[in-house]
């Protein structure tokens, strides 16, 4: 079977869309082929693919129509809609069907261009093509033949193109050459490859760190891998470190080594000169970090919160000095400390620096700087610095206990601030980041130990916090719903009760579960007041007397003792059960009981709805 | 440098202009590329603009950031298939050895929003540095566009830096025994002192107002060019007091709106008027 290369050659393409196409391209391939490729191919300026054996797509294909038992017109319908007599249908598993032409394979070729789906896109003739970047040839071969696809008159032939200055036209002699050949002309079309070569280089000089992530996007941004070492002027190391890696790596994509060393890779060009044009930028891009880092220290932690009046938060939700108003007041119903207060006083002054405004992954860490040269104590500094975290699924939570207040405040601000203005986070869509916020806020409350009362939360916020709550924990969701109801004060504690509750013996929940779901079918949503002078048999008696002796709230201190109470009603309710009858025809009487089984519902309630429990 | 990108596009075709007359914050406000990038019509341009951007002002004491810089612009009405090769022609015509320095394009895509116009594109690195911002127009004043446009817009204080191998912009060589700092440092401290400190908050906050309803009393007497330039004023008011610190960050948002408005009945008044027959 013949081998099949294409190559699809385009204008210097952003990484997201390498990406986006790399991860098609072996569905498409084989959904117009009929084969998985056998090499995928993506670079800046080409995505190619390679089949070593193509099947045979020359065969007509069969396209099902109406099945035999289908009356006349069915078939004389479809006959008529594919332009053949009725007879010429061709039956194949029960069904009547016909015959056309298979597609040419350069149509297909094609059809896998177009079939590309990108995130961002952009036009460069009327009409033509949408692709990121404008597509300026194709390269199809089939074996040595050479394939002339027509899309949209991109130049279709036998040739490809080497590195962008160093080669030129390339003659491509068949799709098992088309790899070396390139390889030969300056450019490693595999991207796995090209990532293979980077992290050698950085390994073989050592002490590479890449703390924003920007090695992928790097693999993309080369076509030939040079890795280079070089340093910067080390007066800029009285600079932050922080503000020093920034500069690094959320432009240039630099790789920190250390000290004033730093790695990058470039696509070509002499090594003297490269290094020399790349420190050159570093510096430039520091020595401005640094003039505005001391125009910041000069204004000072308080001037830049004095100046957030005039900074929006969000449209509706006031200016960054009304949220650190709220910030304050909340804190303070965290029960949070003095350092956590002094913090949320200045947590969003560094808004207003002009450090942050050109590089805002700072925001946080160039605050906690600029409050520990204002003097402020590290435990201000450590909560400022710590309060954007957990920044990410798996990221660490503040170490601090004021830097974990600051935090959870920060997040119900925003989420109360968003709910409160309708903004909502629909299907995929959440621009303010709040499923983000509220799956920290509940990390904090649970692994990080911190009393998150739920009463702070608006009642729309709540539900909202506590659906991801239930999606975090590791049991089963109604064990979740069941906590969720309880009169547990603190998210942290709806975490731990959930957990109980679905760690607790069968027999033990069973005997809860009971006492709660017959008392609470019974009495539905019925409540009242209990008349003591109404209560005449024993069994009524005894459990009045149970009642009065139970306390389930201690549940919220997180005490077991909770459920065993709990549990001890259970042989009393039963025996009120077999010896009362609750629908006494004494209408007085009957509501007395149904008062008093309210109470049980109401007091067992305090542990959870175990009516969510399926038993 | 600005005689060799003027030689290399007038041989190209291109129509040679010279900056507009009004302050604009880029090369793509002169109505030689805002308003001629609308419509069937081919068009082809280059020309000097000087960046005057009041906000990036440093008092002339950051050696690289600026309020006003220099901007070689170069439109191509249709962008020809050969474009980028003919742009990287351009840089080795200026003295830059392509194969002795790491030339690369790196994704990055272009929005103004006062002129209700987007474009993908690319600003070029040599050695790191950025030289160019490249960009594919796709919308104008909020139209979609007949024919695609490509921009190139030189940094020429950048290009001068990696041609002369200079540290600092004030170093550049301007001509021979005089800087580009001798000319326009102390230039770059009383503008910024204008910008930050002196310009007339409620002169200027007037004067937007004014400039935004003399447009739309000229897109009502149906003249597009003095209406833009009424666009090109209201923007640069606009600039100025955001610069003094007087627009807060949502009023921010409702100026920006109404440059973009005004942007927009401009340039759609602009076809009508230039494409009478069309339209009728």
């Amino acid at each position: 079977m013949p081998t099949l290369l294409l190559e699809i050659g385009c204008e210097e393409l952003p990484a997201g869309a390498c990406r986006e196409a790399g991860d098609q391209l072996p569905e498409l391939v084989q959904r117009e082929l009929g084969a998985q490729p056998s090499r995928v191919f993506v670079s800046p300026r080409r995505l190619a693919f390679l089949i070593d054996e193509l099947p045979d797509l020359s065969e007509p294909e069969w396209l099902r129509g109406p099945p035999l038992s289908a009356p006349p017109q069915a078939r004389e319908g479809f006959a008529r809609r594919h332009g053949v007599s009725p007879d010429e249908l061709v039956e194949r598993d029960g069904f009547l069907g016909t015959l056309v032409a298979a597609k040419p394979l350069e149509e297909r070729l094609a059809a896998i261009v177009r079939g590309l789906g990108f995130s961002k896109t952009m036009v460069w003739k009327p009409g033509g093509l949408r692709f990121p970047r404008p597509v300026r040839w194709l390269c199809a071969k089939l074996d040595s033949e050479t394939l002339l696809v027509s899309l949209d008159e991109v130049p279709s032939g036998g040739v490809t193109f080497g590195h962008r200055f160093t080669h030129h036209e390339l003659e491509v002699p068949d799709p098992g050459a088309y790899a070396g050949l390139l390889r030969n002309a300056d450019v490693e079309p595999d991207a796995a490859e090209r990532r293979r070569a980077i992290v050698e280089g950085l390994d073989a000089i050592g002490g590479w760190s890449d703390p924003m992530g920007k090695l992928e996007e790097v693999v993309y941004m080369v076509e030939s891998v040079t890795v280079l070492e070089e340093q910067f002027d080390e007066r800029f190391l009285q600079l932050p470190r922080r503000v020093v890696e920034t500069a690094m790596q959320s432009h240039q994509r630099y790789f920190p080594l250390g000290a004033n060393r730093f790695a990058f890779v470039a696509n070509g060009g002499e090594p003297e000169v490269v290094k020399k044009g790349n420190r050159q930028v570093l510096e430039n891009r520091l020595d401005d970090a640094d003039f505005t880092f001391r125009r910041d220290r000069e204004q000072g932690i308080e001037a830049l919160a004095g100046a957030l009046g005039s900074i929006t938060f969000f449209q509706g939700a006031g200016s960054f000095a009304d949220k650190t108003e709220r910030l304050v007041d909340l804190v303070r119903r965290l029960g949070g400390g003095e350092a956590s207060v002094e913090a949320a006083k200045l947590a969003k002054a560094d808004q207003a620096s002009e450090l942050v405004r050109e590089y805002p992954d700072l925001e946080g860490h160039i605050g906690a700087e600029y409050a520990r040269l204002a003097g402020y104590p590290e435990a201000v500094a450590a909560a400022i610095e710590e309060h954007y975290l957990p920044d990410g699924q798996d990221a660490p939570l503040p170490a601090t206990e004021a830097g974990k207040v600051l935090s959870a405040a920060d997040r119900i601000d925003t989420l109360a601030a968003s709910f409160g203005l309708g903004h909502k986070p629909t299907g995929s869509r959440d621009p303010y980041g709040l499923r983000r916020a509220a799956i920290g806020l509940c990390r904090l409350a649970d692994e990080g130990g911190l009393t998150v009362p739920r009463e702070l939360l608006p009642p729309e916020v709540r539900d909202f916090v506590e659906e991801r709550l239930e999606g975090l924990l590791e049991v089963p969701v109604e064990f979740a719903r069941a906590a969720r109801a309880s009169a547990m004060p603190d998210v942290g504690g709806v975490a731990w009760l959930a957990r109980a509750l679905a760690a607790m013996p069968d027999e033990r929940i069973g005997s809860i579960h009971t006492v709660y779901t017959r008392s609470a079918r019974i009495v539905g949503d019925a409540d009242g007041e209990v008349n003591p002078s109404l209560l005449a048999e024993e069994a009524e008696l005894a459990l009045a007397r149970a009642l009065q002796a139970t306390d389930l709230g201690v549940v919220a201190d997180r005490n077991e003792a909770a459920f065993d109470a709990a549990a001890e009603l259970a042989p009393v309710v039963e025996r009120f059960f077999e010896e009362v009858l609750v629908m006494a025809e004494d209408n007085a009487i009957r509501t007395n009981r149904l008062a008093l089984l309210a109470q049980v519902r109401d007091e067992v309630g305090r542990l959870g709805d175990f009516s969510q429990i399926p038993r | 440098m600005i005689r060799a990108l003027e030689g290399f596009w007038a041989e190209r075709d291109c129509v040679l202009m010279q900056p507009y007359h009004t302050e604009v914050g880029a090369g793509t406000f002169n109505p030689a590329t805002f308003l001629r990038c609308l419509g069937p019509e081919p068009w082809r341009t280059g020309y000097v603009e000087p960046s005057i951007r009041p906000l990036d002002g440093r008092y002339g004491e950051n050696p690289f950031r600026f309020q006003q810089f220099w901007q070689y612009q170069v439109v191509l009405k249709p962008a020809p298939d050969d474009v980028l090769d003919v742009y990287f022609e351009s840089l080795a015509h200026l003295g830059i050895d392509l194969v002795r320095h790491d030339v690369r394009l790196v994704e990055d895509d272009w929005e103004a929003p006062t002129l209700g116009g987007w474009g993908l594109g690319w600003e070029v690195w040599v050695d790191g540095m950025e030289v160019t911002q490249w960009t594919y127009f796709q919308q104008m004043g909020g139209l979609e566009l007949d024919l695609f446009p490509a921009e190139i817009t030189y940094g020429l204080e950048r290009l001068a830096l990696v041609i002369q191998e200079k540290r600092t912009a004030f170093e550049l060589e301007w001509a021979p025994g005089v800087t580009w700092g001798d000319i326009f440092r102390e230039n770059e401290r009383e503008w910024s002192a204008y910008n930050f400190e002196a310009a007339p908050v409620e002169i200027l906050t007037r004067r937007f107002g004014e400039h935004d309803a003399e447009c739309r009393e000229l897109v009502e007497r149906r003249l597009p060019l003095p209406a833009y330039d009424q666009v090109l004023k209201a923007s640069h008011a606009f600039n100025l007091l955001d610069a003094r610190g007087a627009i807060s960050v949502t009023e921010r948002a409702a100026y920006i709106g109404r440059v973009r408005n005004l942007a927009r009945a401009v340039a759609k008044l602009y076809l009508e008027e230039t494409h009478a027959d069309a339209a009728a």
